[in-house]
């Protein structure tokens, strides 16, 4: 901006004066066109004034006339001369008479510019001549004159002479004067002319000023607009940035209370375990429902941050509809008899469609969200959850309606509804609580799956909020056979817990469980123990002191041998992509989400934790040793295997020699060990034999052959 | 008819006697002579080393008619007159310039080029009849204004002569 003005004022100010001054340039140039016209005119008339000059016509008359007067007062004086004389007098005469005749008969300007008609002076000059012209003709005809006549010829002449010459004056005058008028005329054209072109060139010159002012204020204008686009840009990084800021903290808030959240729930479940007094199993039932509730709240949050951050994700597959809906609607059957609230389902009579392609997670957190709503705002009502096909647009839609006859909400309230922190008014979080959120979060998923979400209500009868999926039909996946959890059988598991409560919350579960349990505190002693001990599962936590998750297991996965490739699951409160992303990275397993609960702990335990063989080993040997012992027997078996030890041990011993110097037959006595190992169906040792040939031999790597011998002997005996 | 007879004899005799030789010396003016044509040099001098024609000599001579609007008459005009050139030729002069001579001792210098580039004649007859000192004969220079209105302009107009007795060619 430049001075006082903004930039855009000024051009608009420079335009309107380029504009008049453009309307001032056509019209001089129109005064020019007229100026020139004017010129042009006055050329034309001057062109149409061509003729024979007057002037010269009137002096030869004069003359004519004075030199005939001379040749007749001659004669008149000195008498008569010669016949020749006489003729050439005659001829003087005929001169003059041809120079009147020119003076009426040419195309003249009587008036020689001036005022007065000279008409009646050249009639009179006319006059003289003719009255002269029957003496002449006389001369001519007898060839003399009498000097009678000669005299009387004189006297006529006298006074033609002096008219000659008045008109000759008066028209010389008027000449000269209609001259100096039309030079003088000219002049002013000429100097009006100039005048014009000289205001012409002053405009231009105004208009090529104003036009580089304008170009300067165009291009101030651009500057400043460029300004204003950067620092708007800078203030959306900055409004961006802590948008982010916000979403960062409310997932870090939310980590720090599911933490010791976990915490209480885990010990509350290991309470009720435990054999309790009656009102003391109340109090910890009553402890888990609330801590429930709260994590549902703060998972709310923690979606929401996400879907801030366009992290919430849905993923279609297979989808049972009812088997989605009907859990949520089992959660919350206890919840709703609280409020005295009958809830209901109503299913198609014939689905058609009873498998789709959606997000069951999602769907059914959607249901439940919707479901607790109208739970919490409905007493002493029927609450509905009605389940429809709709064909609309040539596509199917799942319809999903939650309907209640609870409080309603007004023209007003359903406007702010589906809007993140919005509540109808402010008295409803006061009375029934809630982020707030919830609804936003539906929405959120509900578009991300493709589906619309609305609702209807009526202040005092009741909502009944509905949203409609495209139901693709997709082939059922595989049912599950529902089994009882069978008894787990007792694996080596180390737990890697830097909070303590969590520890002795998911140790307790472990061995609720029948595992055997060792307890690190840190990355760090995770990676020690791994490397020291033999275990089955390695439960890791993401976030602890010292060394984390991620760097712990890459540090265990670095082990040779199989104490290396111990499966790992990580266990954590931050479930986001991108944490998932890193752990498979850092080579872990699998990934469980906390809070740890005993059934997500038999999962995994059941999932990942290896039997001490794998079964593969198992099948291999089992089929080998079929045909050992049908070729010789059990005892013939057994007495193969004493040997196979014996000798096993004896080869190691050669190997650690082998090490000392003597490395010749290294390569040889692995061979041997690999021969007889796979021979017996040790197709894990006979491997590892094959790959200690394949590179440098170290004490460690001949620790690590015996201990997959002695995991083949306990298996072998077992 | 007789008189015609021998005068296109006498052309033919003539011819045959000069032929293949430089054209016919002029013959000598039989009535009064109203032009004489001067030079240093003149291939055809009739008298006295200058050429002169009487009216018949000018009006044998190739000629042109022209009507046309003049500053000095009023309305059409119709002039009849041999050319300039013919003149010219017929009297064997040739040189820069002319000094067109009038009765009244008025002369105009005309360029060599009038008479060869324009048809300019030397009027005999205006609308037909010969003109009289009086009628600004006997002889009237015209340009041909009727087929260049380029020539109608002053410089023009002040080599028009009139009243013409005598032309000097001019080296």
């Amino acid at each position: 901006m430049q001075g006082a003005l903004p930039g855009s004022e000024v051009i608009r100010r420079a335009s309107k004066a380029t504009v008049l001054l453009q309307a001032f340039a056509g019209v001089l140039l129109i005064g020019l066109a007229i100026m020139f016209g004017v010129i042009a005119n006055r050329y034309s008339s001057l062109q149409d004034g061509i003729r024979e000059n007057a002037l010269w016509s009137l002096y030869q008359l004069d003359r004519e006339a004075r030199k005939l007067h001379e040749s007749v007062h001659v004669a008149a004086i000195e008498g008569l001369g010669s016949a020749e004389a006489l003729s050439r007098t005659s001829q003087r005469y005929d001169i003059l008479y041809s120079r009147m005749s020119i003076l009426e008969e040419g195309n003249f300007d009587r008036r020689f510019g001036g005022e007065r008609d000279t008409g009646p002076m050249i009639a009179e000059i006319d006059r003289t001549i003719r009255e002269l012209e029957p003496a002449f003709d006389a001369i001519n005809d007898e060839g003399t004159v009498t000097a009678q006549t000669l005299r009387r010829i004189d006297t006529l002449l006298e006074p033609l002479i002096s008219r000659t010459e008045a008109l000759l004056i008066y028209a010389n005058n008027a000449v000269s004067a209609d001259r100096a008028d039309a030079r003088a005329g000219l002049l002013s054209l000429q100097i009006k002319s100039a005048g014009l072109v000289a205001l012409l060139v002053a405009s231009v010159g105004c208009l090529v000023f104003l036009l580089r002012r304008q170009l300067r204020n165009v291009r101030a204008a651009g500057f400043s607009l460029e300004f204003m686009a950067q620092e708007l840009k800078k203030a959306c990084l900055a409004a961006e940035a802590g948008n982010r800021a916000k979403s960062q903290f409310m997932a870090t808030i939310g980590h720090e209370i599911r933490t010791p959240l976990n915490a209480i729930l885990g010990t509350a479940e290991l309470l009720q375990l435990s054999a309790l007094p009656k009102g003391v199993g109340d109090g910890v039932a009553n402890i888990r429902r609330s801590g429930q509730a709260l994590l549902e709240i703060i998972n709310e949050i923690l979606d929401y941050a996400r879907m801030e951050q366009g992290k919430l994700t849905v993923a279609a597959q297979p989808m049972v509809v009812e088997d989605t809906v009907r859990p949520a609607l089992d959660m919350l059957r206890d919840r709703a008899a609280e409020n005295r609230n009958e809830i209901r389902l109503a299913l198609p009579e014939k689905s058609r469609l009873p498998v789709i392609l959606s997000d069951p997670t999602r769907v059914r957190q959607v249901v439940l969200n919707l479901l607790s709503n109208a739970i919490k705002f409905t007493a002493d009502g029927i609450i509905t959850l009605r389940l429809s096909e709709i064909r609309r647009d040539d596509a199917d839609r799942l319809r999903i309606e939650v309907s209640d006859t609870g409080i309603g909400i007004d023209e007003e309230g359903l406007g702010k509804l589906f809007q993140p922190f919005s509540q109808v008014d402010a008295t409803i979080g006061r009375r029934f609580g809630g982020t707030g959120l919830g609804l936003a979060i539906c929405k959120e998923i509900v578009e991300s799956l493709g589906g619309v979400i609305g609702v209807r209500s009526l202040k005092g009868h009741g909502s009944v909020f509905w949203f409609e999926l495209p139901a693709v039909a997709a082939e059922a996946p595989l049912a599950e056979a529902p089994e009882e959890p069978a008894a787990l059988p007792r694996r080596r598991i180390l737990l890697v817990e830097d909070n303590r409560v969590n520890q002795e919350v998911a140790a307790g579960f472990l061995r609720h469980l029948g595992q055997t349990v060792a307890v690190a505190g840190d990355g760090l002693e995770a990676v020690r123990q791994a490397e020291a001990a033999d275990f089955d599962l390695v439960l890791m936590d993401m976030q602890m002191p010292n060394l984390d998750g991620v760097a712990a297991t890459g540090l265990i996965r670095q082990i040779a041998g199989p104490r290396g490739r111990v499966p790992i699951i990580a266990m954590t409160a931050n479930a986001s992509e991108d944490d998932r992303r890193r752990c498979e990275e850092a080579g872990m397993n699998g990934f469980q989400s906390k809070p740890v609960s005993m059934a997500k702990l038999r999962e995994a335990i059941a999932t990942h934790a290896a039997p001490p063989a794998t079964s593969a080993e198992r099948r291999d040997f089992d089929r080998r040793r079929g045909e050992i012992v049908e070729a010789l027997g059990e005892e013939g078996f057994a007495e193969l295997l004493d040997s196979f030890f014996d000798d096993a041990c004896a080869l190691l011993k050669d190997l650690h020699a082998s090490l000392a110097g003597n490395d010749g037959n290294r390569d040889r006595l692995l061979h041997t060990l690999k021969g007889a190992a796979a021979s017996i169906g040790f197709r894990e040792l006979a491997a590892a034999c094959q790959e200690a040939r394949d590179r440098q031999l170290t004490p460690a790597d001949i620790r690590d052959l015996e201990t997959t011998i002695n995991a083949c002997k306990s298996r072998s005996t077992a | 008819m007789n008189a015609r007879l021998f005068h296109t004899i006498a052309a033919a005799l003539l011819a045959l006697s000069a032929a293949p030789g430089p054209a016919a010396a002029l013959d000598a003016p039989k009535g009064e002579v109203i032009l004489t044509v001067t030079a240093t040099k003149l291939t055809h001098p009739n008298v006295d080393g200058t050429a002169q024609f009487d009216l018949a000599m000018l009006e044998k001579l190739a000629g042109r008619s022209a009507t046309m609007e003049t500053p000095w008459t009023t309305g059409e005009v119709t002039f009849a007159g041999p050319l300039l050139r013919a003149v010219l030729d017929a009297a064997g002069a040739d040189g820069a310039r002319l000094k067109v001579k009038a009765l009244n001792d008025y002369a105009a210098d005309v360029p060599i080029e009038d008479a060869k580039a324009l048809d300019t004649i030397l009027a005999t007859r205006i609308g037909g009849k010969t003109m009289s000192v009086r009628d600004k004969g006997p002889l009237f220079l015209i340009y041909p204004f009727d087929q260049d209105s380029g020539l109608f302009n002053e410089k023009y107009f002040s080599r028009s002569v009139w009243q013409i007795k005598e032309i000097e060619v001019v080296e």
